[in-house]
C-alpha cells in the first residue's frame, strides 16, 4: 500500500468512526422513565397541619428542599406496608451504592392516625431507615392532604373488633419545590425505582 | 426370606408414612414483630397430599393472642386486605402464603419467644402443628 492509499484508508476509517459516533449520539433517544408516570404540570401540595414522628407540627413546607417518596399506609398492616417500605429502602440503598447524592427521603403518611401515634409511627418507619419520615395527626388534616392528591382510604372491618384500612397503593414523588411531580403504581419493585428516579430527579 | 419381607414392608411403610402426611407445611417464615408492633406476618406453603379437600377452619398459636388468615390484593390501585375465614385446599394442591398475597396475620404476642408454634385446625381436629424460629 503506497502512502497515498494509506492516507485514503485512514481518512475512510476516521470518517466511518465519526459517522458511527455521531449517529449514536443523535439517534439514541434520551432514557425515559419506564414505570413512573410524570405529571405534565407538577402542582403544589395543599396546606395541611399534621405531626412528624417526633410530634413536631408540620405543614407542606416539610417537603421543601429535597425529593421525597411518599407512601400512604399504616402500622397495623403486616404485609403490603412493610413490603413496600422495604422495596423503597432497598431501592434507596441501591441508589446510594450507585453514588446518588442527595438521596430521596422515604415518607409514610398514616391513613390510620387513630392507632398510629407519632411514637408508634416513628419506631415503624425508622426500622426501614434512619432518614425516613412518618406523618400522622388528625384524620381531617390527613384527608386534606390525601384528597387533593387523589389518594383514597377507608376503614374496613376484619375479624372481631380489629379493622384494616384499604388505601391507594401508589408511591408519590414530591420534588424539592414541594410539588407533586410523579407517581409509581403498584406492584412496587426496587429496580423500577432504581431505574426511574435518577431520570426523574435529573429532570428528564 | 420372611425376615427380608418384613424389613421390606416396614421400609415401605415408613416411606408411605412420610409421603402421606395429609397436610404438609414448607418454607415457613414468621418475621419478628417490628419494633413496638403487636403483630407480624407469617408465610408458608401448605400442601394437601390427600385425594380429598382439606379445609382449615382456623389457625392458632400459643405465642400469639390471635392468628388470622388474610389476603392482600391490589385492585384498581387500592391495597386491600381480606380476611379469608376458612381456607380450602384442593386434593393434591398447594396453597402459597407469600408477601403481597395470602398471609397469616399474627397479633398480640404473648411474652418473649424465639420460635413460634402454629396449629392448623379443621372444625374439631388439629390437622397440623409446625414450629419455626422467628426470622429477622
Amino acid at each position: 500500500m503506497g502512502p497515498r492509499n494509506r492516507f485514503i484508508a485512514i481518512v475512510a476509517v476516521v470518517a466511518i468512526a465519526t459517522g458511527a459516533w455521531l449517529s449514536f449520539k443523535v439517534m439514541t433517544p434520551a432514557a425515559l422513565p419506564l414505570t413512573a408516570t410524570l405529571l405534565p404540570a407538577p402542582g403544589p401540595l395543599p396546606e395541611f397541619s399534621l405531626l412528624d414522628h417526633d410530634g413536631n407540627a408540620i405543614g407542606r413546607g416539610v417537603f421543601s428542599g429535597q425529593w421525597s417518596l411518599v407512601f400512604f399506609g399504616f402500622t397495623h398492616c403486616p404485609d403490603i406496608c412493610p413490603l413496600t417500605l422495604q422495596v423503597l429502602a432497598d431501592a434507596r440503598k441501591q441508589l446510594a451504592d450507585e453514588g446518588m447524592d442527595p438521596l430521596p427521603r422515604i415518607v409514610l403518611v398514616s391513613v390510620d392516625p387513630e392507632r398510629d401515634t407519632p411514637e408508634i409511627l416513628g419506631q415503624y418507619v425508622q426500622y426501614f431507615g434512619d432518614d425516613n419520615l412518618g406523618i400522622t395527626g388528625e384524620l381531617e388534616e390527613v384527608r386534606k392532604l390525601t384528597g387533593r392528591l387523589g389518594i383514597f382510604f377507608e376503614k374496613t372491618a376484619t375479624d372481631g373488633d380489629n379493622y384494616s384500612v384499604d388505601h391507594s397503593a401508589v408511591v408519590l414523588v414530591i420534588n424539592p419545590r414541594g410539588q407533586f411531580h410523579a407517581l409509581f403504581s403498584a406492584p412496587h419493585i426496587a429496580r423500577n425505582f432504581v431505574h426511574d428516579l435518577p431520570l426523574i430527579m435529573r429532570g428528564r | 426370606m420372611q425376615l427380608k419381607f418384613v424389613i421390606l414392608l416396614s421400609i415401605l411403610g415408613t416411606a408411605c408414612t412420610l409421603e402421606q402426611a395429609p397436610l404438609v407445611a414448607t418454607d415457613v417464615s414468621i418475621k419478628e414483630p417490628l419494633p413496638g408492633m403487636q403483630m407480624t406476618a407469617g408465610y408458608l406453603s401448605l400442601t394437601n397430599n390427600t385425594s380429598q379437600l382439606i379445609t382449615i377452619a382456623r389457625v392458632t398459636s400459643p405465642q400469639f393472642g390471635s392468628v388470622e388468615m388474610h389476603e392482600s390484593v391490589v385492585e384498581d390501585g387500592m391495597a386491600r386486605m381480606y380476611p379469608l375465614g376458612e381456607l380450602t385446599i384442593l386434593a393434591g394442591k398447594t396453597v402459597q402464603f407469600e408477601p403481597g398475597g395470602k398471609h397469616l396475620m399474627l397479633m398480640r404476642p404473648v411474652g418473649e419467644f424465639q420460635s413460634v408454634t402454629l396449629e392448623f385446625h379443621a372444625n374439631k381436629a388439629v390437622l397440623l402443628t409446625v414450629n419455626v424460629a422467628l426470622s429477622d
